[in-house]
């Protein structure tokens, strides 16, 4: 009826997107979100000052103990198991934000998309991983100004030990995705990733050698992950080389990624 | 990616957009769907109606491959929403029932995210989602927070995501839920204008009005079953007839037209307002008799009008038919 012809989108011929678009594209997406937005930013920022602060104030009488490694500071000692652990929290938190995600309007659009869902979840583990890095650089200028961190691995050995706890956390962290995945429900998550997370980090070398735990808490400490990853970055961060410890820590958690990165993917693109 | 089979029997552009056959979809011990048939063509509008909880979301969830089907086939663009998901997926434009935009992105860059999703280039992205934003009035707010949107901005903004593609086949569930009348008119000038392009739209709606003027045909669902269909004008005569109301100034006028077109061979009946009867007229030829009757016994109404029963006739009866809502099949 109407005399001029209504306009309507100009028909496209896009041949669907390559996997590394995809997952460029989802990255940028989420960054924004997890490292543009100011207050987010700065709150998960001093999550590990924090941890260094309490711990080096609780713990600092732990030097004394028997199982102590001669000639060094319980900060320096400590400092390396806060890196992995503020590199597991930022792990963890890839999972359980990703219950907000799944509540974001446009993840049930990217679900009916021509995509390889798993774009979506490795977009948000990478751009957690960028958000793992500033923590960490905050946290390491943080013990070296103001708690006396003197690292004998020097710069190199410090930035080698970072890398490690990087990997590692981000590896371990593809566990909370699967688990977010999998479940419903933020509480239901939190919880479960939280039980998952204590294990981790205390059934560990983290705060005090596996030596001095208990038995049973010592024995997971020896299949624990994180043990060898807290070693491998003690030794680069104080002496500035590894041994075997790192080489385990790197592949397990490589492994582990890519393993809970499948089964995260079937569970999130899931249909009923 | 693998490259698009051709849709069944290569005949891609014989089939229909849409075409659903004894659909059915149980979650847990809810029957949504209990066998639904459904054919949409290629430049057309479908309309589908029902009330709430009657199963529209649920079959536009499957057509959108986001629900499995429990029985039955559906297929779009001529290919199997389950077997061919994938390739569904880059053909159809989805408006959901709630809105899919990322709230922390501005409507530009929540657009060019799809954009460069679906294979554009940064420059094509960008360009494509100037346009859209144009085609939606949304340019004067395209880089603030789609948080920051009124409803009915967001709900545009979601549309215009549907349409990145340039789909073929759009599914849009309650499009114009919550938008002004404006902005209603606007979305239907928009639906029209695709579909004159060769689009196929499903649309549901609880608005009648909206179904009646927009659809070429339309499906009424109830309980997860399809209790009536049929072009609007199809509907409307299963229910009702054709009537003409005619209204006098005073009450003896009345009752005299009352005789007059007994004797003539109508069968009046009081309208619901005063001094008015109604009279179904099928043909026109019953109208022109009408009027002449009227004119032999002297009288001369103050109003004639003549109606169509309206679509929320033909809802009402259809659902307050107990034949029309079986129980949901356990
Ligand atoms: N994910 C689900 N799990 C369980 N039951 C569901 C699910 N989705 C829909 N249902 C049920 O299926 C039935 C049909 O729901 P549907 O959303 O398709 O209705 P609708 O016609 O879109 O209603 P409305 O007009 O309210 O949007 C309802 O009884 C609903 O409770
Ligand atoms: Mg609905």
């Amino acid at each position: 009826m109407s005399p001029a012809r209504e306009p309507v989108p100009r028909p496209v011929s896009w041949p669907g997107s390559r996997l590394v678009t995809q997952i460029d594209a989802l990255t940028g997406r989420s960054l924004r979100a997890l490292v543009l937005d100011p207050r987010v930013l700065a709150t998960s920022l001093l999550a590990p000052f924090l941890m260094l602060a309490m711990f080096s104030q609780v713990f600092s009488g732990m030097t004394a103990g028997s199982h102590f490694p001669e000639g060094i500071g319980y900060i320096d000692f400590l400092a390396p198991a806060i890196m992995v652990n503020t590199s597991l929290q930022s792990g963890m938190l890839a999972g359980t934000n990703l219950s907000d995600e799944m509540r974001n309007g446009i993840v049930a659009r990217f679900k009916v998309m021509p995509i390889w869902p798993g774009s979506v979840l490795i977009g948000r583990s990478l751009a957690e991983l960028i958000r793992s890095l500033l923590r960490l650089t905050v946290l390491l200028l943080a013990a070296l100004a103001l708690f006396g961190f003197r690292p004998g691995g020097g710069v190199a050995g410090v930035i080698a030990g970072a890398g490690v706890a990087v990997v590692l956390g981000w590896g371990l962290g593809w566990i909370f995705i699967a688990i977010a995945c999998w479940l419903r429900g933020a509480e239901l998550i939190q919880n479960v990733s939280g039980a998952m997370l204590f294990p981790l980090m205390f059934a560990s070398n983290a705060f005090a050698p596996v030596e001095g735990l208990p038995g049973w808490l010592s024995l997971i400490a020896r299949i624990n992950p994180m043990t060898y990853g807290i070693d491998a970055v003690r030794d680069l961060t104080l002496r500035g080389a590894a041994g075997l410890d790192a080489v385990i820590a790197v592949t397990a958690s490589l492994s582990i990624a890519v393993v809970s990165l499948f089964v995260a993917e079937r569970g999130f693109s899931r249909i009923h | 990616m693998a490259p698009l089979p051709h849709a069944a029997g290569g005949g891609a552009r014989m089939s229909a957009a849409i075409e659903v056959r004894g659909l059915a979809k149980r979650y847990r011990d809810v029957v949504a769907l209990a066998g639904v048939d459904l054919t949409v063509p290629q430049g057309t509008v479908h309309g589908l109606l029902g009330h709430n909880g009657a199963g529209k979301t649920t079959l536009v969830d499957v057509l959108a491959t986001r629900a499995r089907p429990s029985a039955g086939t559906a297929r779009v663009a001529g290919l199997d929403v389950v077997r061919q998901a994938r390739h569904v997926r880059r053909r159809i434009g989805l408006t959901g029932q709630y809105a899919s935009i990322d709230e922390q992105l501005g409507g530009r860059d929540n657009l060019v995210l799809l954009a460069r999703l679906l294979g554009a280039r940064r420059a094509e992205a960008r360009a494509r989602a100037d346009e859209l934003l144009q085609l939606f009035g949304l340019t004067a707010s395209a880089t603030r927070p789609a948080r920051t949107y009124s409803g009915g901005m967001r709900r545009r903004l979601d549309l215009a995501a549907a349409l990145v593609n340039g789909p073929r086949v759009i599914l849009l569930d309650e499009p114009t839920t919550g938008l002004d009348p404006a902005g209603r008119l606007d979305l239907w000038r928009i639906v029209r204008a695709l579909v004159q392009d060769g689009a196929a739209v499903l649309l549901t709606t609880q608005y009648l009005d909206e179904a009646d003027r927009l659809s070429d045909t339309i499906t009424v669902l109830s309980r997860g079953r399809v209790v009536a269909g049929g072009t609007p004008a199809e509907l409307k005569h299963r229910v009702g007839r054709r009537s003409a109301t005619v209204r006098f100034a005073a009450a003896a006028d009345l009752e005299a037209a009352g005789r007059a077109l007994r004797r003539g061979g109508f069968r009046p009946a009081p309208a619901g307002e005063r001094r008015a009867v109604t009279v179904p007229v099928e043909r026109a030829g019953e109208l022109a008799a009408l009027v002449r009757v009227l004119d032999d016994a002297g009288l001369e109404p103050d109003e004639l009008l003549v109606a169509d029963p309206t679509l929320d006739e033909v809802y009402l009866a259809l659902m307050s038919d107990p034949a029309a809502t079986p129980e949901a099949v356990r």
